[in-house]
Protein backbone atom coordinates (compact mmCIF):
# COMPACT_ATOMS: atom_id res chain seq x y z
CA UNK A 1 0.00 0.00 0.00
CA UNK A 2 2.01 2.53 -0.85
CA UNK A 3 -0.03 4.77 -2.32
CA UNK A 4 -2.02 4.94 1.05
CA UNK A 5 -1.16 6.96 4.27
CA UNK A 6 -0.71 3.71 6.98
CA UNK A 7 -2.84 5.32 9.53
CA UNK A 8 -1.81 5.37 12.72
CA UNK A 9 -4.40 3.98 15.51
CA UNK A 10 -4.73 7.60 16.59
CA UNK A 11 -5.93 8.74 13.48
CA UNK A 12 -8.85 6.31 12.48
CA UNK A 13 -9.54 6.75 17.00
CA UNK A 14 -10.38 10.44 15.88
CA UNK A 15 -11.98 9.87 12.81
CA UNK A 16 -14.15 6.79 13.84
CA UNK A 17 -14.87 7.61 17.57
CA UNK A 18 -17.18 10.29 17.65
CA UNK A 19 -19.61 8.60 15.41
CA UNK A 20 -19.34 5.47 17.44
CA UNK A 21 -19.78 7.27 20.74
CA UNK A 22 -23.06 9.15 18.98
CA UNK A 23 -24.35 5.51 18.10
CA UNK A 24 -23.70 3.53 21.24
CA UNK A 25 -24.71 6.13 23.88
CA UNK A 26 -27.83 7.30 21.40
CA UNK A 27 -28.80 4.13 19.42
CA UNK A 28 -27.43 1.06 21.04
CA UNK A 29 -27.74 1.88 24.39
CA UNK A 30 -31.29 2.98 24.09
CA UNK A 31 -32.74 0.19 21.65
CA UNK A 32 -30.63 -2.40 24.92
CA UNK A 33 -33.15 -0.40 27.70
CA UNK A 34 -36.11 -0.58 25.53
CA UNK A 35 -35.58 -4.46 25.44
CA UNK A 36 -34.79 -4.61 29.30
CA UNK A 37 -38.16 -2.25 29.25
CA UNK A 38 -40.26 -4.58 27.84
CA UNK A 39 -39.40 -7.30 30.47
CA UNK A 40 -40.77 -4.79 33.92
CA UNK A 41 -44.35 -4.50 34.83
CA UNK A 42 -46.55 -1.48 34.63
CA UNK A 43 -48.74 -0.04 37.72
CA UNK A 44 -50.83 3.06 38.38
CA UNK A 45 -48.85 4.38 34.91
CA UNK A 46 -45.31 4.06 36.20
CA UNK A 47 -43.32 1.70 35.09
CA UNK A 48 -41.93 -0.98 38.34
CA UNK A 49 -38.25 -2.55 37.66
CA UNK A 50 -39.73 -5.73 38.50
CA UNK A 51 -38.29 -8.82 35.69
CA UNK A 52 -41.51 -10.17 34.48
CA UNK A 53 -43.11 -11.71 31.17
CA UNK A 54 -46.15 -10.42 32.11
CA UNK A 55 -45.89 -7.84 29.01
CA UNK A 56 -45.12 -10.25 26.71
CA UNK A 57 -48.05 -12.44 27.70
CA UNK A 58 -50.64 -10.03 26.97
CA UNK A 59 -48.67 -9.08 23.45
CA UNK A 60 -48.83 -13.23 22.28
CA UNK A 61 -52.51 -13.25 23.62
CA UNK A 62 -53.92 -10.16 22.33
CA UNK A 63 -55.71 -10.51 18.72
CA UNK A 64 -56.08 -7.05 18.30
CA UNK A 65 -52.12 -6.31 18.24
CA UNK A 66 -51.89 -9.10 15.87
CA UNK A 67 -54.36 -7.75 13.78
CA UNK A 68 -52.72 -4.18 13.48
CA UNK A 69 -49.29 -5.80 12.54
CA UNK A 70 -50.39 -8.21 10.45
CA UNK A 71 -52.37 -4.77 8.62
CA UNK A 72 -48.87 -2.94 9.05
CA UNK A 73 -47.05 -5.87 7.32
CA UNK A 74 -49.63 -6.07 4.32
CA UNK A 75 -49.93 -2.60 3.50
CA UNK A 76 -45.81 -2.20 3.67
CA UNK A 77 -45.92 -5.27 1.29
CA UNK A 78 -48.51 -3.52 -1.44
CA UNK A 79 -45.79 0.03 -0.65
CA UNK A 80 -42.88 -2.20 -1.73
CA UNK A 81 -44.28 -3.66 -4.75
CA UNK A 82 -46.15 0.13 -6.23
CA UNK A 83 -42.41 1.35 -5.10
CA UNK A 84 -40.53 -1.13 -7.32
CA UNK A 85 -42.95 -0.90 -10.33
CA UNK A 86 -43.04 2.43 -10.89
CA UNK A 87 -39.64 3.64 -9.18
CA UNK A 88 -38.10 1.51 -11.98
CA UNK A 89 -38.98 2.62 -15.51
CA UNK A 90 -38.53 5.69 -13.52
CA UNK A 91 -34.95 5.17 -12.51
CA UNK A 92 -34.21 3.24 -16.34
CA UNK A 93 -35.51 6.63 -17.95
CA UNK A 94 -33.68 8.52 -16.06
CA UNK A 95 -30.73 7.20 -17.06
CA UNK A 96 -30.91 6.03 -20.72
CA UNK A 97 -33.42 9.11 -21.96
CA UNK A 98 -32.96 12.70 -20.67
CA UNK A 99 -29.92 13.83 -21.11
CA UNK A 100 -30.12 17.32 -20.89
CA UNK A 101 -33.23 17.63 -18.63
CA UNK A 102 -31.25 14.43 -16.33
CA UNK A 103 -29.85 17.58 -13.45
CA UNK A 104 -32.72 19.37 -13.44
CA UNK A 105 -34.81 16.36 -12.88
CA UNK A 106 -32.78 14.82 -10.24
CA UNK A 107 -32.74 18.01 -8.62
CA UNK A 108 -36.48 18.48 -8.49
CA UNK A 109 -36.88 14.82 -7.08
CA UNK A 110 -34.13 15.34 -4.27
CA UNK A 111 -36.10 19.03 -3.26
CA UNK A 112 -39.63 17.01 -3.40
CA UNK A 113 -38.06 14.30 -0.99
CA UNK A 114 -36.02 16.99 1.79
CA UNK A 115 -38.99 18.91 2.16
CA UNK A 116 -40.98 18.56 5.14
CA UNK A 117 -43.07 15.51 5.47
CA UNK A 118 -46.15 16.87 7.40
CA UNK A 119 -46.17 19.84 4.66
CA UNK A 120 -46.94 17.01 1.57
CA UNK A 121 -49.29 15.31 4.09
CA UNK A 122 -50.94 18.41 4.47
CA UNK A 123 -50.91 19.21 1.03
CA UNK A 124 -52.34 16.27 0.12
CA UNK A 125 -55.32 16.46 2.48
CA UNK A 126 -55.85 19.61 1.15
CA UNK A 127 -55.59 18.67 -2.37
CA UNK A 128 -58.17 15.30 -2.14
CA UNK A 129 -60.82 17.38 0.36
CA UNK A 130 -64.42 17.11 -0.90
CA UNK A 131 -63.82 20.78 -1.85
CA UNK A 132 -60.54 20.69 -2.73
CA UNK A 133 -58.68 21.15 -6.15
CA UNK A 134 -59.02 17.21 -6.70
CA UNK A 135 -63.35 17.12 -7.04
CA UNK A 136 -63.16 20.41 -8.64
CA UNK A 137 -60.67 19.15 -11.40
CA UNK A 138 -63.12 16.20 -11.54
CA UNK A 139 -66.54 17.95 -11.98
CA UNK A 140 -64.97 20.48 -14.38
CA UNK A 141 -63.96 17.60 -16.78
CA UNK A 142 -68.06 16.37 -15.67
CA UNK A 143 -66.70 13.47 -13.72
CA UNK A 144 -68.48 12.75 -10.42
CA UNK A 145 -66.79 13.25 -6.94
CA UNK A 146 -63.90 11.04 -5.66
CA UNK A 147 -65.55 8.33 -4.06
CA UNK A 148 -65.59 7.61 -0.22
CA UNK A 149 -62.71 4.82 -0.41
CA UNK A 150 -60.53 7.21 -1.70
CA UNK A 151 -59.95 9.60 1.17
CA UNK A 152 -59.70 8.65 4.55
CA UNK A 153 -59.29 5.31 4.00
CA UNK A 154 -56.77 2.22 3.28
CA UNK A 155 -56.32 3.65 -0.19
CA UNK A 156 -55.36 7.09 0.93
CA UNK A 157 -52.54 5.58 3.09
CA UNK A 158 -51.06 3.49 0.89
CA UNK A 159 -50.85 6.16 -1.85
CA UNK A 160 -49.55 8.50 1.01
CA UNK A 161 -46.81 5.93 1.72
CA UNK A 162 -46.23 5.42 -1.71
CA UNK A 163 -46.04 9.01 -1.99
CA UNK A 164 -42.89 9.53 1.18
CA UNK A 165 -41.00 6.53 -0.39
CA UNK A 166 -40.93 6.54 -3.79
CA UNK A 167 -37.73 8.49 -3.69
CA UNK A 168 -36.01 5.82 -1.77
CA UNK A 169 -36.92 3.40 -4.40
CA UNK A 170 -35.85 5.36 -7.29
CA UNK A 171 -32.89 6.59 -5.98
CA UNK A 172 -31.49 3.41 -5.23
CA UNK A 173 -32.71 1.68 -8.61
CA UNK A 174 -31.20 4.86 -10.37
CA UNK A 175 -27.55 4.31 -8.89
CA UNK A 176 -27.65 0.36 -9.75
CA UNK A 177 -28.94 0.78 -13.27
CA UNK A 178 -26.61 4.18 -13.56
CA UNK A 179 -23.66 1.48 -12.89
CA UNK A 180 -24.23 -1.24 -15.49
CA UNK A 181 -21.36 -1.20 -18.16
CA UNK A 182 -22.67 0.01 -21.63
CA UNK A 183 -19.96 -2.30 -23.08
CA UNK A 184 -22.29 -5.44 -21.86
CA UNK A 185 -25.59 -3.96 -23.53
CA UNK A 186 -23.27 -2.98 -27.02
CA UNK A 187 -22.19 -6.75 -26.72
CA UNK A 188 -25.48 -8.26 -26.34
CA UNK A 189 -26.54 -6.19 -29.13
CA UNK A 190 -23.37 -7.78 -31.19
CA UNK A 191 -24.69 -11.20 -30.65
CA UNK A 192 -27.66 -10.09 -32.56
CA UNK A 193 -29.67 -9.65 -29.04
CA UNK A 194 -33.44 -7.47 -29.78
CA UNK A 195 -33.64 -4.75 -27.33
CA UNK A 196 -35.92 -6.36 -25.32
CA UNK A 197 -33.41 -9.87 -25.02
CA UNK A 198 -31.10 -7.38 -24.21
CA UNK A 199 -32.81 -5.66 -21.32
CA UNK A 200 -33.93 -9.27 -20.01
CA UNK A 201 -30.72 -10.87 -19.78
CA UNK A 202 -28.68 -7.92 -18.91
CA UNK A 203 -29.94 -4.63 -17.60
CA UNK A 204 -32.60 -6.55 -15.65
CA UNK A 205 -30.24 -9.03 -14.06
CA UNK A 206 -27.70 -6.15 -12.85
CA UNK A 207 -29.93 -3.90 -11.24
CA UNK A 208 -31.50 -7.19 -9.10
CA UNK A 209 -29.54 -5.62 -6.28
CA UNK A 210 -30.41 -2.38 -6.97
CA UNK A 211 -34.25 -3.46 -6.92
CA UNK A 212 -33.75 -5.32 -3.78
CA UNK A 213 -31.90 -3.01 -1.75
CA UNK A 214 -34.67 -0.35 -2.54
CA UNK A 215 -37.38 -2.83 -1.30
CA UNK A 216 -36.24 -3.64 1.60
CA UNK A 217 -35.36 0.50 2.45
CA UNK A 218 -38.84 0.64 1.48
CA UNK A 219 -40.27 -2.08 3.44
CA UNK A 220 -38.41 -1.35 6.76
CA UNK A 221 -39.51 2.73 6.68
CA UNK A 222 -42.98 1.70 5.87
CA UNK A 223 -43.63 -0.51 8.94
CA UNK A 224 -43.00 2.86 10.75
CA UNK A 225 -45.44 5.00 9.14
CA UNK A 226 -47.43 7.31 11.60
CA UNK A 227 -48.06 10.47 9.35
CA UNK A 228 -49.91 8.63 6.68
CA UNK A 229 -52.30 6.47 8.06
CA UNK A 230 -53.19 8.82 10.98
CA UNK A 231 -53.77 11.96 8.43
CA UNK A 232 -54.92 10.11 5.46
CA UNK A 233 -56.09 7.23 7.35
CA UNK A 234 -58.60 9.22 9.46
CA UNK A 235 -57.79 6.86 12.70
CA UNK A 236 -59.56 3.83 10.99
CA UNK A 237 -56.90 1.70 10.13
CA UNK A 238 -54.60 2.08 13.09
CA UNK A 239 -50.81 0.45 11.51
CA UNK A 240 -48.33 -0.29 14.43
CA UNK A 241 -46.62 2.83 14.52
CA UNK A 242 -49.75 4.92 15.84
CA UNK A 243 -50.76 1.92 18.55
CA UNK A 244 -47.13 2.04 19.90
CA UNK A 245 -47.49 5.61 19.82
CA UNK A 246 -50.66 5.44 22.09
CA UNK A 247 -49.58 3.29 24.26
CA UNK A 248 -46.76 5.47 25.33
CA UNK A 249 -48.98 8.54 25.19
CA UNK A 250 -52.42 7.58 25.91
CA UNK A 251 -52.24 4.78 28.23
CA UNK A 252 -48.65 5.28 29.63
CA UNK A 253 -47.90 1.67 29.40
CA UNK A 254 -43.82 1.91 28.76
CA UNK A 255 -43.50 -1.95 29.31
CA UNK A 256 -45.74 -2.55 26.88
CA UNK A 257 -45.09 0.19 24.39
CA UNK A 258 -41.43 -1.13 24.11
CA UNK A 259 -42.14 -4.42 23.87
CA UNK A 260 -44.54 -3.96 20.91
CA UNK A 261 -41.63 -1.38 19.73
CA UNK A 262 -39.34 -5.03 19.99
CA UNK A 263 -41.89 -6.46 17.75
CA UNK A 264 -41.50 -4.18 15.09
CA UNK A 265 -37.95 -4.06 15.07
CA UNK A 266 -37.73 -7.85 15.09
CA UNK A 267 -39.36 -7.88 11.91
CA UNK A 268 -37.29 -5.37 10.15
CA UNK A 269 -34.30 -7.40 11.20
CA UNK A 270 -35.20 -10.61 10.45
CA UNK A 271 -36.06 -8.75 6.97
CA UNK A 272 -32.91 -7.70 6.46
CA UNK A 273 -31.07 -10.80 7.63
CA UNK A 274 -33.04 -12.17 4.99
CA UNK A 275 -32.34 -10.06 2.22
CA UNK A 276 -28.81 -10.15 3.05
CA UNK A 277 -28.57 -13.95 2.73
CA UNK A 278 -31.17 -14.23 -0.71
CA UNK A 279 -28.25 -11.10 -2.00
CA UNK A 280 -25.17 -13.45 -0.86
CA UNK A 281 -27.21 -16.62 -2.38
CA UNK A 282 -27.42 -14.51 -5.82
CA UNK A 283 -23.71 -13.24 -5.61
CA UNK A 284 -22.41 -16.36 -4.94
CA UNK A 285 -23.93 -18.35 -7.88
CA UNK A 286 -22.88 -15.94 -10.35
CA UNK A 287 -19.15 -16.79 -9.52
CA UNK B 1 -40.21 -0.26 -39.31
CA UNK B 2 -42.55 -2.02 -36.61
CA UNK B 3 -39.23 -2.05 -34.28
CA UNK B 4 -38.86 1.86 -35.31
CA UNK B 5 -42.91 2.26 -33.92
CA UNK B 6 -42.15 0.24 -31.14
CA UNK B 7 -38.68 1.78 -29.59
CA UNK B 8 -40.86 4.85 -30.21
CA UNK B 9 -43.83 3.74 -28.38
CA UNK B 10 -41.32 2.84 -25.47
CA UNK B 11 -39.54 6.34 -25.14
CA UNK B 12 -42.44 8.10 -25.11
CA UNK B 13 -43.62 5.31 -22.38
CA UNK B 14 -40.93 6.00 -20.17
CA UNK B 15 -41.01 9.93 -21.09
CA UNK B 16 -44.69 10.34 -19.74
CA UNK B 17 -44.33 7.80 -16.86
CA UNK B 18 -41.44 10.66 -15.67
CA UNK B 19 -43.51 13.50 -16.14
CA UNK B 20 -46.33 12.00 -14.67
CA UNK B 21 -44.50 10.88 -11.48
CA UNK B 22 -42.61 14.53 -11.37
CA UNK B 23 -46.64 15.85 -11.13
CA UNK B 24 -47.29 13.70 -8.70
CA UNK B 25 -44.78 14.42 -6.27
CA UNK B 26 -45.60 18.33 -7.32
CA UNK B 27 -49.74 17.99 -6.36
CA UNK B 28 -49.63 18.27 -2.48
CA UNK B 29 -46.15 21.24 -3.06
CA UNK B 30 -48.33 23.46 -5.82
CA UNK B 31 -51.87 23.04 -4.17
CA UNK B 32 -50.15 24.76 -0.77
CA UNK B 33 -48.94 27.49 -2.88
CA UNK B 34 -51.98 28.12 -4.32
CA UNK B 35 -53.57 28.19 -1.54
CA UNK B 36 -51.26 30.62 0.36
CA UNK B 37 -52.79 33.32 -1.57
CA UNK B 38 -56.13 32.80 -0.99
CA UNK B 39 -58.46 35.27 0.45
CA UNK B 40 -60.65 33.66 2.95
CA UNK B 41 -59.77 31.31 5.95
CA UNK B 42 -61.58 27.85 4.80
CA UNK B 43 -58.90 25.55 2.86
CA UNK B 44 -61.61 24.97 -0.05
CA UNK B 45 -62.84 25.74 -3.20
CA UNK B 46 -63.43 28.20 -4.91
CA UNK B 47 -61.45 30.86 -4.11
CA UNK B 48 -63.18 34.16 -2.52
CA UNK B 49 -60.11 36.68 -3.88
CA UNK B 50 -56.16 35.89 -3.56
CA UNK B 51 -54.86 38.63 -1.27
CA UNK B 52 -51.33 38.35 0.75
CA UNK B 53 -52.69 38.71 4.37
CA UNK B 54 -51.55 35.04 5.54
CA UNK B 55 -48.06 36.04 4.43
CA UNK B 56 -48.84 39.48 6.54
CA UNK B 57 -50.30 37.25 9.88
CA UNK B 58 -47.33 34.29 9.92
CA UNK B 59 -44.91 37.27 10.03
CA UNK B 60 -47.00 39.00 13.17
CA UNK B 61 -47.28 35.66 14.76
CA UNK B 62 -45.39 34.87 17.86
CA UNK B 63 -46.26 31.36 17.93
CA UNK B 64 -44.78 30.75 14.80
CA UNK B 65 -41.50 32.65 15.08
CA UNK B 66 -40.99 30.78 17.97
CA UNK B 67 -41.43 27.57 16.00
CA UNK B 68 -39.23 29.41 13.28
CA UNK B 69 -36.41 29.63 15.89
CA UNK B 70 -36.32 26.58 17.52
CA UNK B 71 -36.48 24.84 14.23
CA UNK B 72 -33.61 26.48 13.18
CA UNK B 73 -31.09 26.12 16.38
CA UNK B 74 -31.91 22.47 16.19
CA UNK B 75 -31.07 22.52 11.96
CA UNK B 76 -27.82 24.39 12.70
CA UNK B 77 -26.51 22.72 15.49
CA UNK B 78 -27.73 19.00 14.18
CA UNK B 79 -26.02 19.67 10.80
CA UNK B 80 -22.87 20.73 12.05
CA UNK B 81 -22.27 17.86 14.64
CA UNK B 82 -23.47 15.42 11.98
CA UNK B 83 -21.59 16.76 9.42
CA UNK B 84 -18.21 17.28 11.16
CA UNK B 85 -18.97 13.59 12.57
CA UNK B 86 -19.71 12.36 9.04
CA UNK B 87 -17.11 13.26 7.93
CA UNK B 88 -14.72 11.20 10.44
CA UNK B 89 -16.91 8.44 9.69
CA UNK B 90 -16.81 9.03 5.86
CA UNK B 91 -12.66 8.86 6.01
CA UNK B 92 -12.84 5.84 7.94
CA UNK B 93 -14.95 3.71 6.08
CA UNK B 94 -13.02 4.49 2.99
CA UNK B 95 -9.45 4.95 3.55
CA UNK B 96 -8.48 2.76 6.63
CA UNK B 97 -8.54 -0.46 7.38
CA UNK B 98 -8.88 -1.25 11.00
CA UNK B 99 -10.10 -4.60 13.24
CA UNK B 100 -14.30 -4.75 13.80
CA UNK B 101 -14.70 -1.87 10.56
CA UNK B 102 -17.39 -4.46 10.04
CA UNK B 103 -19.45 -3.87 12.65
CA UNK B 104 -18.59 0.11 12.79
CA UNK B 105 -20.13 0.28 9.49
CA UNK B 106 -23.14 -2.00 10.41
CA UNK B 107 -24.12 0.61 13.73
CA UNK B 108 -22.90 3.44 11.74
CA UNK B 109 -25.80 2.81 8.80
CA UNK B 110 -28.07 1.25 11.20
CA UNK B 111 -30.41 3.94 11.66
CA UNK B 112 -30.69 4.57 7.87
CA UNK B 113 -32.90 1.73 8.08
CA UNK B 114 -34.61 2.05 11.47
CA UNK B 115 -38.15 3.56 11.61
CA UNK B 116 -37.96 7.12 12.36
CA UNK B 117 -40.77 7.23 14.53
CA UNK B 118 -39.38 4.04 16.22
CA UNK B 119 -35.96 5.81 16.97
CA UNK B 120 -37.98 9.01 18.31
CA UNK B 121 -39.62 6.51 20.64
CA UNK B 122 -36.59 4.63 21.63
CA UNK B 123 -34.82 8.03 22.70
CA UNK B 124 -37.76 9.53 24.25
CA UNK B 125 -37.35 6.42 26.74
CA UNK B 126 -33.54 6.76 26.98
CA UNK B 127 -33.81 10.43 27.66
CA UNK B 128 -36.19 9.99 30.05
CA UNK B 129 -34.49 7.75 32.48
CA UNK B 130 -31.51 9.92 31.75
CA UNK B 131 -33.48 13.07 33.09
CA UNK B 132 -35.06 11.08 35.76
CA UNK B 133 -31.01 10.44 37.24
CA UNK B 134 -29.45 13.74 35.88
CA UNK B 135 -33.26 15.99 36.25
CA UNK B 136 -33.56 17.16 33.54
CA UNK B 137 -36.48 17.20 31.07
CA UNK B 138 -36.32 17.07 27.56
CA UNK B 139 -35.65 19.96 25.32
CA UNK B 140 -34.06 21.22 22.50
CA UNK B 141 -30.64 19.81 23.33
CA UNK B 142 -32.54 15.88 23.11
CA UNK B 143 -33.69 16.87 20.05
CA UNK B 144 -30.68 17.91 18.67
CA UNK B 145 -29.18 14.39 19.68
CA UNK B 146 -31.92 12.91 17.95
CA UNK B 147 -31.52 14.32 14.86
CA UNK B 148 -27.78 13.90 15.03
CA UNK B 149 -28.11 10.36 15.28
CA UNK B 150 -31.15 10.32 12.07
CA UNK B 151 -28.43 12.77 10.27
CA UNK B 152 -24.97 11.30 10.68
CA UNK B 153 -25.68 7.70 8.04
CA UNK B 154 -26.85 10.82 5.60
CA UNK B 155 -23.94 12.64 5.99
CA UNK B 156 -21.61 9.58 5.89
CA UNK B 157 -22.61 8.12 2.95
CA UNK B 158 -22.09 11.84 1.11
CA UNK B 159 -18.93 12.34 2.34
CA UNK B 160 -18.00 8.82 1.71
CA UNK B 161 -18.97 9.11 -1.87
CA UNK B 162 -16.52 11.98 -2.43
CA UNK B 163 -13.49 10.35 -0.39
CA UNK B 164 -14.09 7.59 -2.73
CA UNK B 165 -12.50 9.56 -5.44
CA UNK B 166 -9.79 11.15 -3.58
CA UNK B 167 -5.89 10.82 -4.72
CA UNK B 168 -4.15 9.62 -1.51
CA UNK B 169 -0.65 10.97 -3.59
CA UNK B 170 -1.54 14.49 -2.49
CA UNK B 171 -1.71 13.97 0.96
CA UNK B 172 1.39 12.10 0.47
CA UNK B 173 2.85 14.59 -1.10
CA UNK B 174 2.06 17.27 1.42
CA UNK B 175 3.24 15.46 3.91
CA UNK B 176 7.25 14.62 1.94
CA UNK B 177 7.39 18.52 1.81
CA UNK B 178 6.70 18.61 5.69
CA UNK B 179 3.64 19.51 6.70
CA UNK B 180 2.22 18.43 9.88
CA UNK B 181 -1.06 15.90 9.86
CA UNK B 182 -3.54 18.98 10.78
CA UNK B 183 -2.02 21.04 7.85
CA UNK B 184 -2.26 18.22 5.61
CA UNK B 185 -6.11 17.80 6.66
CA UNK B 186 -6.61 21.74 6.46
CA UNK B 187 -4.49 22.06 2.92
CA UNK B 188 -5.41 19.05 1.16
CA UNK B 189 -7.72 16.99 2.43
CA UNK B 190 -10.55 19.29 3.49
CA UNK B 191 -10.61 21.06 0.36
CA UNK B 192 -10.78 17.97 -1.75
CA UNK B 193 -13.36 16.69 0.38
CA UNK B 194 -15.15 20.24 0.45
CA UNK B 195 -17.86 19.55 -2.32
CA UNK B 196 -19.00 16.50 -0.40
CA UNK B 197 -18.94 18.24 2.72
CA UNK B 198 -21.25 21.05 1.42
CA UNK B 199 -24.09 18.68 0.13
CA UNK B 200 -24.12 16.94 3.06
CA UNK B 201 -24.52 19.78 5.14
CA UNK B 202 -27.37 20.86 3.13
CA UNK B 203 -28.73 17.75 2.86
CA UNK B 204 -28.84 17.26 7.07
CA UNK B 205 -30.07 20.97 7.27
CA UNK B 206 -33.05 20.38 5.24
CA UNK B 207 -34.04 16.69 6.67
CA UNK B 208 -33.70 18.51 10.33
CA UNK B 209 -35.12 21.07 9.53
CA UNK B 210 -38.25 19.00 8.14
CA UNK B 211 -38.23 16.35 10.65
CA UNK B 212 -41.05 15.47 12.20
CA UNK B 213 -40.75 12.21 13.30
CA UNK B 214 -37.82 12.50 15.86
CA UNK B 215 -38.91 16.16 17.04
CA UNK B 216 -42.45 14.94 17.66
CA UNK B 217 -41.14 12.26 20.24
CA UNK B 218 -38.12 14.59 21.35
CA UNK B 219 -38.68 18.27 21.71
CA UNK B 220 -40.85 18.24 24.83
CA UNK B 221 -42.60 21.55 25.47
CA UNK B 222 -40.76 23.47 22.65
CA UNK B 223 -42.33 22.78 19.39
CA UNK B 224 -40.29 23.16 15.78
CA UNK B 225 -42.03 23.84 12.88
CA UNK B 226 -43.23 20.61 11.16
CA UNK B 227 -44.89 19.48 15.39
CA UNK B 228 -46.32 23.53 15.36
CA UNK B 229 -47.74 22.72 12.02
CA UNK B 230 -49.00 19.29 12.87
CA UNK B 231 -51.00 20.22 16.29
CA UNK B 232 -52.21 23.04 13.62
CA UNK B 233 -53.71 20.45 11.22
CA UNK B 234 -55.56 18.98 13.67
CA UNK B 235 -57.71 22.02 15.13
CA UNK B 236 -59.17 23.29 11.14
CA UNK B 237 -56.44 25.33 9.57
CA UNK B 238 -56.22 28.55 7.86
CA UNK B 239 -54.12 29.61 5.06
CA UNK B 240 -51.55 30.23 7.55
CA UNK B 241 -49.95 26.82 7.43
CA UNK B 242 -49.55 26.67 3.51
CA UNK B 243 -48.39 30.59 3.54
CA UNK B 244 -45.56 28.55 6.09
CA UNK B 245 -45.28 25.71 3.47
CA UNK B 246 -44.47 27.95 0.59
CA UNK B 247 -41.89 30.29 2.18
CA UNK B 248 -40.19 26.88 3.14
CA UNK B 249 -40.64 25.45 -0.26
CA UNK B 250 -38.51 28.68 -1.79
CA UNK B 251 -35.65 28.25 0.63
CA UNK B 252 -35.39 24.64 0.22
CA UNK B 253 -35.03 24.72 -3.10
CA UNK B 254 -33.40 27.79 -3.24
CA UNK B 255 -30.45 25.90 -1.07
CA UNK B 256 -30.84 23.06 -3.38
CA UNK B 257 -29.86 24.79 -6.18
CA UNK B 258 -26.78 26.67 -4.12
CA UNK B 259 -25.40 23.05 -3.22
CA UNK B 260 -25.85 21.37 -6.81
CA UNK B 261 -24.07 24.86 -8.26
CA UNK B 262 -21.14 24.21 -5.98
CA UNK B 263 -20.77 20.51 -6.58
CA UNK B 264 -21.12 21.06 -10.59
CA UNK B 265 -18.38 24.33 -9.61
CA UNK B 266 -15.53 21.98 -8.11
CA UNK B 267 -16.32 18.61 -10.89
CA UNK B 268 -15.96 21.13 -13.06
CA UNK B 269 -12.77 22.44 -11.44
CA UNK B 270 -11.27 18.66 -11.32
CA UNK B 271 -12.28 18.10 -15.12
CA UNK B 272 -9.95 21.32 -15.61
CA UNK B 273 -7.33 20.96 -13.83
CA UNK B 274 -4.89 18.36 -15.70
CA UNK B 275 -4.58 20.58 -18.71
CA UNK B 276 -3.33 23.50 -16.53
Amino acid sequence: MSHSLEPSRLMVALHALPSVLLQSAFFVVPLCMTIALSFQETQYYQVQWVWSLTTWTEIFTTYYYWKILFNTVLMSLACVGLCAMIGFPIAYALVTRFQKWQATIKILLVFAFLTDAVLKTFGWVVFLDQTGPANFVLNFLGLPDLPDWVIYSRVSVLFGMVYTLLPFSIFTIYLSVDMIDKNLLRAAYDCGASKFRAFYEVTLPLCKNGLMAGALLVFVLSLGSFLEPKVLGGGKNPMAAELIRQTFETRINWPLGSALTIVVISITVITILLASRLLDLGQGRKK
Amino acid sequence: MNRKFEARLINAGLVCSVILVLVFFYIPIFTLIMFSFKEGRILNLPFEGWSLRWYQQLFSNGEVGKAAVHSFVVAVASTLISTVIGLGAAQSFVRFSFRGKTLFQIVAMAPLVFPQLLLGVVLLLWFSVLGNTFDFSNNLFTAIMGHCVYLVPFTTIIIAVQAASFDPTLEQAAQDFGATPWEVFREVTFPVLWPGVFSASIFAFLLSWGNFYISYSLTGTERTLPTFVFSGMALGSTPLYPALATITFVVGLLLIVFAEGIRRRSLAKTMASPKE
